[in-house]
């Protein structure tokens, strides 16, 4: 069977020269929790946002549940979900019909849009802000909200670019709760990049750690773990600095 | 034109309404123009050049071109507080066809200009401006409005997409208007002593806007103005849309 997210050797360099992403290939299967770590400008965003479409690769080829985003970007939209770092909301509309809009651009009618609206709204906990401008919400709130329509369409697939950052733990212990919940019940392929690692360590089963635009470890968390220390049972956090650490110094003598 | 399309052409529309400063200043310019021109000069339109419309009906195609002069800045806005705002990349993600995000403020700007237009013309037709062919008048007028707000929108949105900046989006009024005091904005062609500005005109694309409008309400133009002004404007409402497309693929997402 053909995994969820196929990707292989992909690259990407920017105008300005800089070489994102250097021959990238990996396999994600449906229904798995993935989590893709690394340091700041590891090339993280940047294979994130080949993937969903928004820049494009200039070589290699990927494929999303076996479609060629190539040969069928709006099906790809349609099976996608994208939460990124940047809060992506019209400031001039109110909450509800953020999401009722959202809704019906993926094809809902109205009423179907209205209680899928009522339910994110639900969900994420944003009764009292339904009828608040977007730009009137809290950090939090816009955050939520935010998190809420990438998943108006029940996207198959789900690109999670940091997206808790802003939350108070209330609202991330939340959003988790959901997320999981959509993971395990219906099955949704999550791509998760998360600078708290914690939160990784507690509800993937599976990562790849990029650096310089290159995957130096694919594989299970537990794996992972084992890898860096055999002997002691260490958290995702502490075997990830503890690697870092070391590739560091590794590259470090090397230069 | 599917659901989609008409879904993000009403929300530019439902932008225009709740934020109407572009679409009324180029109103209230059209009726400050078509005031002061017809009080101030109108007296000449007694001259057997102006026909039998008067000055009244010679000067209202210019409130027309001014209509949508003041308000083609429209479109660039929407489309920059939506970048601005991060909420275009949201749409880009949608299963939207790309070319709709940037043509539908661009379509909801020229439908605001046309009901404006509308408007105007309801305004002249109760102010005495001639309609020579009666309702066919008012229908070609309308035409060459849509062509020419088009036109304006589709550079004005694509130079604010390249550059980013939504004031940008103002250069191509900036850049049109010399062009209304190079034709026969003010007096009809015979009545213009200076040759240098008779054979600019004839090549300035306005003076063909302006002329074709002429012919269709007080009849002094002929309709080879009226047809060369839909060839001119036809052709370059399809150039500022595919320069407004062009430009939304240098967009950084």
């Amino acid at each position: 069977m053909a995994a969820e997210i196929h990707i292989q050797k992909l690259f990407k360099k920017y105008p300005t020269g800089t070489e994102a992403i250097k021959g990238i290939s990996l396999e994600i299967e449906k229904g798995q929790f993935f989590t893709l770590l690394g340091p700041n400008g590891a090339g993280k965003s940047t294979l994130i946002k080949i993937l969903t479409t928004l820049i494009g690769k200039d070589s290699g080829r990927f494929t999303l549940a076996g479609t060629d985003p190539e040969m069928n970007p709006l099906q790809i939209q349609k099976m996608i979900g994208v939460a990124s770092q940047e809060n992506e909301l019209d400031p001039a509309e109110k909450a509800e019909n953020l999401l009722v809009f959202q809704g019906r651009l993926f094809g809902l009618t109205k009423p179907e849009a209205t209680n899928r609206a009522n339910e994110l709204i639900q969900l994420f906990q944003l009764e009292n802000e339904r009828n608040k401008k977007s730009g009137t919400l809290s950090g939090g709130n816009k955050r939520r909200l935010h998190c809420a329509l990438a998943l108006v369409h029940r996207p198959q697939i789900l690109f999670l670019d940091e997206p808790t950052v802003g939350m108070d733990p209330v609202a991330r212990a939340n959003f988790w709760d959901v997320i999981t919940q959509m993971n395990r019940r219906e099955h949704v392929t999550v791509f998760l990049t998360t600078q708290y690692l914690e939160e990784a360590d507690e509800h993937a089963s599976d990562m790849a750690l990029i650096a310089a635009g290159e995957i130096r470890y694919s594989g299970a968390i537990s794996d992972f773990k084992k890898m860096v220390n055999p002997n002691g049972a260490l958290t995702l956090n502490e075997s990830y600095l503890q690697y870092i650490k070391a590739l560091t110094n590794a590259e470090y003598t090397i230069n | 034109m599917n659901t989609v399309n008409i879904l993000l052409i009403e929300r530019g529309i439902m932008k225009l309404i709740k934020k109407p400063s572009a679409p009324v200043m180029g109103f209230g310019m059209s009726l400050f123009f078509l005031l002061v021109y017809n009080a101030g000069i109108g007296g000449i339109g007694s001259l057997e050049a102006f026909g039998a419309g008067g000055y009244l009906s010679f000067v209202f195609p210019i409130t027309i071109i001014s209509l949508a002069m003041g308000s083609s800045a429209g479109a660039g806005q929407t489309l920059n507080d939506d970048m601005q705002s991060g909420y275009f990349r949201r749409l880009y993600l949608s299963p939207a066809p790309r070319w709709i995000l940037v043509v539908a403020p661009m379509l909801a700007d020229t439908i605001s200009s046309v009901v404006f237009t509308i408007l105007l013309i309801g305004i002249g037709a109760i102010s005495g401006v001639s309609f020579q062919f009666g309702l066919l008048s008012a229908l070609g007028v309308l035409l060459l409005s849509f062509l020419w707000s088009l036109t304006l929108c589709g550079f004005s949105a694509g130079i604010m997409l390249r550059t980013g900046q939504h004031q940008s989006a103002a250069i191509i009024t900036n850049a049109v208007f010399p062009l209304l005091f190079l034709s026969t904005t003010f007096l009809p062609r015979e009545l213009i002593t200076a040759r240098w500005l008779l054979a600019v005109s004839w090549v300035n694309p306005v003076t063909y806007i302006l002329e074709g409008n002429r012919y269709l309400l007080a009849g002094t133009s002929s309709a080879g103005f009226f047809i060369t002004g839909l060839l001119i404007f036809s052709t370059t409402s399809i150039a500022s849309v595919a320069y407004a497309l062009a430009s939304a693929k240098k967009i950084k997402a």
